[in-house]
């Protein structure tokens, strides 16, 4: 079995969030749509569940759009009520489509590097999960 | 006479363009007018409302009747907008009414009353407030549970304070197929408003109007006979109309890859252009700055959706799986690939109801140790409102990672050292005076606190919040109840008034009946307010009210 390395979701994807009541959705586009199996194998519900501990209280969905190569990830519970009875600065969710990129995420080492993901780290300021899972 | 279907065939062969005028009311008010001056277009769109808008200008009628619509609306179109609208022939379809739509439509009368545009005519929209019908529904069987948390209204004992539900495309296609200028509809869901343009614009709404249609039939139904996927351009107008209806989101604004925008200060609005075989291209106004392009596009398809198996909108469930988007060439991408579903049995209703009491406060921390500081300042203010029991306090340490998951932040609030924190408390609170005693605790801090707290201003005033209410109902309950008006300053002669909609059918179309079309008898009774309501036999469109009315 090959190698698990952890990247910077941004050498990854690109993305954005926005609110639905007090849902809010995360699509996350490969930046090669032939990117997008790693993608999808790397950010799960279970991954997403681990990196917004109790920031979210509901489910957690994740729905591949292969005609785009992206995923979509709705985080449910997860403003703090919605955006008008949120006590949170960023009541909307606008933020987390952009704070998640710095989140590291497994890829397989082989498959990434064969279809050209940069494995590199781009940024000091990510927080590796590998320890937590 | 009985027309049948193929007799209605439309040809287009240049698309048809239809702008965004911006994204939320609150966008950057006079950029339609740019986009107008800039750039040809047969319709402007504009989406003000978001979830919650409503419920604020429900607030604001109650305080002055003749308020409770989007502003900004009044702003752009005096600055040059309704001259523009009216020069260029641009049809603007916009859900600015809100809570009033009948107001707003007075404004923009006025509006084009004052440059000499007397026979504008603006339609209006309404009945998608369902509040004043609250009681008769929940008598008849519509229980209108909160579908996100179950809860039932009759379990909640709450005052339900505004209640909207988001009527689909058919109305706007009937406003403009009468010959509206300009439409100002209360709410109206965002993808419908360019939907219903291109109902009006592809023949659908006329082919509706020979068959005897009513409007509120779902409006696959309206497609003429050779349209042989009606579900599908549908689907591909839907997303053509979510695409642009937030701006400049789509041509550059909010993008992962934002340092490639060129000129954010002069970012264009959208543009959609929808073809004949019901491709969309994604293009941008002329100018000024911005970009649009496949990665961009693909953030706005994905933006604010659930499951994208099914994008539901009044007017078709869009499958958005497997729409491809790709460049085409500079700042133009091209769309293709939606597929469309019946439309739901039931519509999305806006809710409010009221909430507790809130207040927000900030302070600046600076020197060493600045998060110790800061963290002091919390507990102390924390201690001095303990005796409030149902007070609830957020604190936000600004500058320490607010924008991560809280135990991504835990993890790192020990490495961080950063210069200055601004400390954020929101609070909440079933007593206004809970919230009180919080205002005033605030600003003490800088003297009573410890050393480099500043940053501090006047005690906010208390603010009631609404709580979000998302439910669904029938769309029967709904739709037989849609008004449509027609106001316009003037009377208007017969013989311009014949065949009006066709003649005025915008630039780009091709009818291969006009000729035919303009033998056929049509009168309209030529009064100032012209009431054009459906009865309620749900079979026949009739025009049940003539009367005068002062504007």
């Amino acid at each position: 079995m090959s190698e698990t390395v952890w990247i910077p979701l941004s050498n990854l994807a690109h993305g954005r969030s926005g609110d639905k009541g007090d849902s809010f959705n995360i699509g996350l586009i490969a930046h090669k749509k032939m990117w997008l199996e790693i993608l999808e194998l790397s950010v799960t519900p279970k991954l997403l569940d681990q990196w917004y501990g109790d920031s979210v209280t509901g489910l957690i969905s994740v729905w591949p759009m292969p005609g785009i190569g992206a995923i979509n990830c709705l985080l449910r519970g997860g403003l703090g009520g919605g955006a008008t009875t949120s006590l949170r600065l960023d009541a909307q969710g606008k933020i987390w489509g952009q704070s998640i990129l710095r989140m590291r995420v497994p890829v397989n080492k082989k498959q990434a590097e064969e279809l050209g993901v940069p494995l590199n780290n781009q940024s000091e300021n990510q927080w590796d999960m590998s320890h937590i899972l | 006479m009985a027309v049948s279907k193929s007799d209605v065939a439309v040809l287009f062969e240049e698309p048809i363009r239809i702008g965004s005028g911006g994204g939320f009311w609150g966008d950057r008010p006079l950029a339609p007018v740019d986009l107008l001056k800039s750039d040809d277009l047969d319709y402007m769109i504009i989406d003000y409302l978001a979830e919650l808008t409503l419920s604020i200008m429900t607030k604001q009628k109650r305080r002055d009747p003749s308020s409770g619509w989007a502003t900004d609306l009044e702003l752009w179109l005096a600055a040059g907008g309704i001259d523009a609208l009216r020069k260029k022939s641009v049809k603007l379809v916009t859900n600015a009414g809100g809570a009033n739509p009948e107001s707003c439509a007075r404004m923009v009368l006025e509006q084009a009353s004052k440059i000499g545009w007397h026979e504008c005519k603006v339609a209006v929209i309404s009945g998608d407030d369902i509040l004043p019908r609250l009681d008769y529904l929940l008598a008849n069987g519509e229980d209108l549970t909160h579908f996100e948390t179950g809860e039932k209204l009759s379990d909640n004992g709450v005052e339900m304070m505004s209640a909207n539900a988001y009527l689909g495309a058919g109305p706007i296609a009937s406003a403009l197929e009468i010959g509206a200028d300009i439409i100002i509809t209360g709410r109206v869901a965002d993808a419908s408003l360019l939907v219903g343009c291109m109902l009006h614009s592809a023949g659908w709404a006329y082919n509706a109007f020979q068959l005897g249609l009513t409007r509120e039939s779902p409006v696959v139904d309206w497609a003429p006979q050779h349209i042989t996927n009606p579900l599908d351009v549908l689907a591909q107008w839907t997303i053509a109309g979510h695409l642009i209806e937030c701006g400049a989101q789509v041509s550059g604004g909010n993008y992962s890859n934002w340092g490639e925008v060129p000129n954010l200060a002069t970012l264009t609005l959208p543009i959609a252009e929808i073809y004949l075989n019901s491709d969309v291209k994604i293009t941008r106004g002329k100018a000024g700055g911005g970009m649009v392009n496949r990665k961009i596009v693909a953030e706005q398809l994905i933006y604010e959706i659930g499951d994208p198996e099914e994008y539901i909108t009044p007017d078709v469930i869009v499958d958005m799986r497997n729409i491809s988007i790709e460049d085409e060439s500079e700042d133009v991408v091209i769309v293709k690939g939606a597929i469309g579903k019946p439309e739901p049995k039931s519509l999305k209703v806006s809710a409010a109801v009221e909430g507790g009491w809130f207040a927000s406060s900030s302070l600046l921390v600076s020197g060493p140790h600045a998060i110790a500081r800061a963290n002091a300042c919390d507990l102390a203010l924390r201690a001095r409102l303990s005796a409030l029991e149902e007070l609830e306090i957020h604190t936000e340490f600004i500058g320490s990672g607010v924008t991560l998951p809280k135990n991504i932040r835990q993890e790192l609030f020990p490495l961080l050292n950063p210069p200055e924190i601004m400390l954020r408390w929101a609070v909440t609170s079933p007593n206004r005076r809970d919230i009180t005693d919080f205002t005033q605790e605030v600003a003490p801090l800088v003297l009573t606190g410890p050393a480099g707290v500043g940053g501090y201003g006047a005690r906010p005033k208390p603010r009631r919040q609404l709580q979000f209410w998302p439910t669904l109902i029938s769309r029967k309950s709904v739709e037989s109840l849609v008004k449509i008006e027609l106001l316009t300053h003037l009377h208007i002669s017969a013989e311009s008034e014949r065949f009006h909609f066709i003649r005025r059918r915008t630039r780009g179309f091709i009818s291969r009946l006009q000729d035919e079309l303009d033998e056929r008898e049509w009168t309209r009774p030529l009064v100032k307010k012209l009431g054009w309501e459906r009865n309620d036999s749900i079979t026949d469109l009739t025009i049940q009210k003539e009367k005068e009315v002062e504007i």
